[in-house]
């Protein structure tokens, strides 16, 4: 639920524009981390990640209109800086396809990136206490619902108005008079249908990181993830 | 996304005054366009614009239905968005106007410029692991969109979906997606070694801006009529 498809020109400038200034800030940090390893080698890994978050996009669940993200799948693989490039490759592509605004990159890496950031770190910090498939389920929501609340957050500060949207200035509102609840409003549909989207959203990325733990082990090389000693093995077939 | 396919044939195999103009050019006219549907408060210069674009891309012999077609699909999510706003039509035929003219822009650009052309610019401004994992992941994209397809036939042709056992079907595209990564992983490794064997240090081959050419007055001029539009049209 973390994707804004907010065309350009509705939110306010400041805000875009914060937003791809944070973006190349975390990318800068990103990059200069990346410096100590032979960022050359994970460049395949990095091309079939974010390919694979682009088409995972695709897959829309059309009642409730969401569409998995494999953030969380991407921060496992990859690490937080690594994932975080994934997040603005994806997004950078998507708005090449006009899925979405242009100026709107930044705010959109900087959810998506976060959501890669953070699910690497919960999943590490969770250490070994659960399978592998309910620590990344877990984690997933998580995520899901922290970076949903930055979102809210996100529009709840733009201050969306529509007479200024029409009109470049904002209508004085009468003393005593109640605002249109519409920040209220885009909360409760995004928190609402955005329960459901999580679910789904965690039952798949815990699928996918069991199915990877189980088939292609190096994959997932960070220290912490518990590998299964047998592919039968109870501790990670929950 | 799908599309993507076809987007790249459109910009390989065309040759229309587009086709012709400089990466550059077009880059600006993106530009231009994006300004002009952030600056305005009134949907009809927008409209018009879009109407401009429209014509730009018919004139250019490119597929302008299902280019319109394409761009519309930004219409829903603006759409979506829009009902939050609680405004009258006024407020979201600006909203989807405003989605739509600089998606439609964004697709002239890229139905007209093979993607090297793109990122080659791109790799201009961008440090190199970044452009390089631009061009693998545009890469990778194209081939897992073929195992995609391989993907669903097969599950079919298995029993693989069953309507209403929503567990299993959602093992079944889990496992799908956990088998995509691992085979993307793999030819997207076997790519990188070719290409490195090749001599690929993770430079592009066309990287540059270039230069200006006597076709770019189309992109420029359409570009610049709409911002003027949307400024004078108040």
């Amino acid at each position: 639920m973390t994707h804004i498809h907010i065309p350009d020109g509705i939110l306010p400038v400041w805000l875009w524009l914060s937003g791809l200034f944070l973006m190349a800030l975390a990318l800068s940090i990103s990059l200069a981390s990346l410096r100590s390893m032979d960022g050359k080698k994970k460049i395949p890994l990095l091309g079939a990640v974010s390919a694979v978050m682009l088409v995972s996009m695709s897959l829309e669940i059309l009642p409730i209109a969401y569409h998995i993200n494999l953030s969380v799948v991407a921060g496992i693989l990859l690490g937080p800086a690594l994932g975080f490039v994934a997040a603005f490759i994806t997004n950078l592509i998507l708005a090449l396809m006009g899925h979405g605004g242009i100026t709107v990159v930044g705010l959109n890496t900087l959810l998506l990136g976060s959501e890669a950031v953070l699910g690497h770190t919960l999943f590490s910090l969770m250490g070994q206490r659960l399978p592998v498939f309910w620590r990344a389920a877990v984690v997933t929501v998580l995520t899901l619902l922290t970076t949903t609340l930055l979102l809210i957050g996100m529009v709840s500060m733009s201050h969306i108005d529509v007479e200024a949207m029409l009109h470049g200035h904002e209508e004085k509102v009468p003393a005593g008079s109640v605002p249109a609840p519409t920040v209220t409003t885009f909360a409760v549909v995004v928190l609402s249908l955005g329960t459901i989207g999580w679910l789904i959203e965690a039952a798949i990325t815990g699928a996918v990181v069991k199915f990877l733990a189980q088939v292609k082990p190096e994959l997932l090389r960070h220290g912490l993830h518990d590998l299964p000693k047998s592919p039968g093995s109870t501790r990670s077939s929950s | 996304m799908m599309d993507v396919a076809r987007i790249d044939l459109w910009a390989a195999s065309g040759s229309g005054p587009l086709h012709r103009a400089s990466v550059l050019a077009k880059v600006i006219f993106l530009l231009l366009v994006v300004t002009a549907a952030v600056v305005t408060h009134n949907p009809y210069p927008l409209a018009a614009g879009y109407v401009v674009l429209l014509l730009l891309v018919a004139s250019s012999r490119l597929p302008w239905f299902k280019v319109v077609a394409l761009s519309l699909y930004s219409a829903v999510f603006a759409l979506l968005y829009g009902l939050s706003l609680r405004g009258g039509g006024q407020a979201y035929a600006l909203l989807i106007l405003k989605a739509i003219t600089p998606a439609l822009a964004m697709l002239t650009l890229i139905v007209s410029t093979p993607y090297p052309q793109i990122f080659g610019l791109l790799s201009t401004v961008l440090p190199e692991l970044l452009s390089a994992g631009l061009f693998m992941t545009y890469r990778t994209l194209f081939i897992l969109l073929d195992m995609m397809d391989n993907f669903a036939m097969s599950i079919r042709l298995r029993g693989g979906f069953s309507p209403g056992s929503l567990y299993k079907n959602g093992s079944n595209i889990s496992k799908g997606i956990a088998m995509l990564l691992v085979k993307a992983v793999e030819r997207a490794s076997r790519l990188y070694a070719v290409m490195a064997v090749r001599g690929y240090h993770g430079s592009m081959a066309q990287a540059g801006a270039g230069s200006f050419r006597r076709d770019d007055w189309l992109p420029l001029g359409t570009g610049i009529m709409i911002l003027a539009l949307v400024l004078l049209w108040r």
